[in-house]
């Protein structure tokens, strides 16, 4: 009897959680190969070739690794700090409520609201118009829409930030972290020592797993790069979705080729870092 | 990617047997006479996928077609959004699966999208012929029978005529260019003001500017010409590469659709935009959203004249509902209340002289636009739709040879 519920949430979790995704991955696969889709015409690997000639996909994924880096590394770091440095005051009511705020706000809100902030025409290009620092709309500097993509990157620092600083707090009181520095200092060690060999190396192995996730997860994000990316190069997920919808309907397989290659990848990169390693994990 | 999925799995749990009962159905509705096929059209509940992005448009259909179709034949029209792609993938989605009665009725298209749907054989037709308001469209009007240089053959049913125009802001910009030398003076003079959107609205702009390397508004006319195209439009890349560092954001990144553009107009960042329905100004200024100095010009060379059209899909449960409604919608009451400047300012397909006397009065005095240009000011400039294959090209190469460079 006992093993029976374990048995019903593994189905469960095949039905749900793996087979829609292995079907559609199938279904992926064949049409980049042009087995199925309505105007191909049957196998065919020319599709696969000219993704992997253009090159356009691997920009991509640099592009979006390098943003997903970027944005998760100010995240993290961005985390500790305000979670080493403040944690007595974010414990009082308001403050908490401020960090919760922007977990409840989607994605493609936030990219609309710092859109609203930052663009040529919005708040803070009205507020230096007011106060004379710029002549015209164009004197305003591209925050969003931009080569460096500053916008894309603080919305997925002011979606992440307040996230990581919920989960490091949790760790402090559940690691007992304030105990365990008050042992240390009374062992000897000076402020900074407890914050470099206790605190950050805890912090930073309990979270690790969830970096890690957030960072897949921004790689394949796609409302806030659609708002506040440009055309060229774009992330991932905005170019396939580009590719697949686009006007040429003879090329819409290579669509699919750059869907299949970016899953694979993901799932190589998490097989790699998580299966050897399982015994360990430590969520 | 999961959608197209789900539609596949859903598809294979709807084949249904008698497809080909459905088949012959179709058929038979090709030969009825009206009268027939109206009385199987009451009562129905017809779909149509639209493009809703513009509130006068959304206004035009919500508090007018659908309570007057409901009144008039009691059939229910049921919209719902989507436009050029969504509408291809949707069929391609159902073709795919087998599905023989689709979500979705009728779309509103335009050539670009017609062409890919005849490409996958996604229409239903031909079916104008039959419509008792056919007889007040002049189908030996080229911009009405030939839609980008293809055949219209009755598969779609016009549903209103535009021109391409310049906007531009007269406070702001005195003498605005008019052709490409004047353009390439103007963006140095008034760097960042100008920019062409990665869409369908800039690949046709882009097409009047080869036209114009092709030296005339006839230059891209007859099927695609491989040879013809190299040759013009390396000339275009040079010239937009030479100067794009005098575009919107120093032709660095480029606004991926029309609407943004015209925020962009709005917001007084760009002094210049283009657009269809003879650069969409009046609304626009109506609403407040375009400032009042506003206004529309030609481009010298020409700009491309197309009608828009109605078609029924291939897999269309309610084919005789879907045929009922669009009869409607060419109709002169409801075409009257369509072009009326002050609501959805879309100029009628209809041929005015065709109509009753009556009804040619109503349209000669229906209200006139305050703004926006007309398509009889632009008439001397306009340019027929040059082969798909330009656009498929266009849309490639500006990615490839301007974007990404």
């Amino acid at each position: 009897m006992k093993n029976r519920i374990p048995h019903i949430g593994l189905v469960l979790f095949v039905l749900i959680g793996i087979l829609p995704f292995a079907l559609a991955f199938i279904y992926a696969l064949l049409y980049s190969f042009g087995v199925v889709g309505v105007v191909n015409t049957g196998f065919t690997f020319k599709f696969w070739l000219a993704v992997l000639q253009s090159g356009e996909f691997f920009k991509s994924l640099i592009y979006s690794a390098l943003i997903a880096f970027v944005s998760m590394a100010a995240s993290v770091g961005g985390a500790l700090w305000i979670t080493i440095q403040f944690r007595q005051n974010l414990e009082k009511k308001f403050l908490s409520f401020i960090a919760y705020l922007p977990l409840a706000i989607p994605g493609v809100v936030t990219g609309f609201f710092i859109f609203q902030l930052l663009s040529k025409s919005g708040f803070f290009a009205r507020i230096s118009y007011a106060f004379g620092w710029i002549r015209e709309a164009t004197d305003f500097p591209d925050l969003v829409n931009d080569t460096f993509a500053l916008g894309i990157n603080l919305a997925f620092i002011t979606m992440v930030l307040p996230f990581f600083v919920l989960l490091f707090l949790n760790v402090f009181k559940n690691e007992r972290l304030d105990e365990l520095s008050i042992l240390a200092q009374s062992l000897g060690a000076n402020p900074r020592q407890v914050v470099q060999r206790i605190q950050l190396p805890i912090l930073l192995k309990k979270a690790r797993i969830l970096i890690v996730l957030y960072f897949i997860f921004l790689l394949g994000s796609y409302e806030v790069p659609l708002i506040l990316g440009q055309e060229s190069p774009q992330m991932l997920s905005v170019l396939i979705i580009r590719e697949i919808k686009q006007y040429d309907l003879d090329k819409i397989s290579e669509g699919y080729v750059a869907a299949v290659l970016y899953t694979i990848i993901v799932s190589a990169t998490v097989l790699f870092l998580f299966l050897p390693k399982r015994k360990n994990a430590l969520i | 990617m999961y959608k197209s999925l789900a539609i596949f799995l859903i598809g294979f749990l709807l084949i249904a047997c008698n497809g080909d009962a459905k088949k012959a159905d179709d058929e038979q509705l090709r030969k009825e006479p009206w009268e027939q096929i109206s009385i199987k059209a009451t009562g129905t509940t017809v779909n149509f996928m639209m493009w809703q992005g513009s509130p006068v448009i959304n206004n035009y259909m919500n508090n007018y077609v659908v309570p007057t179709v409901k009144k008039k034949y009691n059939i229910d029209l049921r919209i719902s959004g989507g436009q050029g792609p969504e509408i291809v993938q949707l069929v391609m989605g159902e073709k795919q699966a087998n599905v023989r009665n689709g979500q979705v009725d009728m779309v509103w298209i335009n050539g670009e999208t017609f062409f890919q749907l005849r490409k996958i054989d996604g229409l239903w037709g031909p079916f104008v012929k039959q419509l008792p308001n056919a007889k007040f469209i002049d189908f030996n009007d080229t911009f009405i029978n030939t839609d980008f240089q293809q055949p219209v053959n009755y598969m779609e049913c016009p549903w209103s005529i535009n021109q391409f125009a310049m906007v531009y802001n007269s406070v702001k910009v005195p003498a605005p260019p008019k052709n490409l030398r004047e353009l390439e003076a103007y963006v140095r003079e008034y760097p960042g003001t100008f920019t062409i959107s990665n869409d369908f609205t800039g690949m046709t702009m882009l097409k009047s500017f080869l036209a114009e390397l092709a030296e005339g508004p006839k230059g891209l006319d007859g099927p695609f010409d491989e040879k013809k195209y190299k040759t013009l439009s390396k000339a275009l890349w040079d010239f937009i590469n030479s100067n794009k560092m005098y575009f919107w954001k120093e032709g660095e990144t480029f606004p991926k659709e029309q609407s943004k553009m015209n925020q962009l107009f709005a917001t007084g960042e760009l002094h210049i935009v283009y657009g269809f329905n003879e650069g969409g100004i009046e609304d626009k200024v109506l609403s407040g959203l375009y400032p009042k100095s506003t206004k529309g010009y030609p481009w010298e060379n020409g700009t491309i004249k197309n009608a828009n059209y109605l078609g029924i899909l291939d897999n269309a449960s309610q084919k005789a509902g879907a045929m009922q409604v669009i009869d409607f919608l060419i109709s002169p009451e409801a075409q009257l209340e369509k072009s009326r400047a002050d609501g959805m300012d879309a100029n009628t397909v209809l041929k005015v002289s065709k109509l009753p006397v009556e009804w040619q009065k109503k349209f000669k005095s229906a209200p006139k636009r305050n703004y926006g240009i007309t398509m009889e000011e632009l008439e001397p400039y306009a340019m027929e739709e040059p082969a798909p294959e330009y656009m498929i090209r266009l849309y490639e190469d500006f990615r490839t040879k301007v974007i990404e460079k």
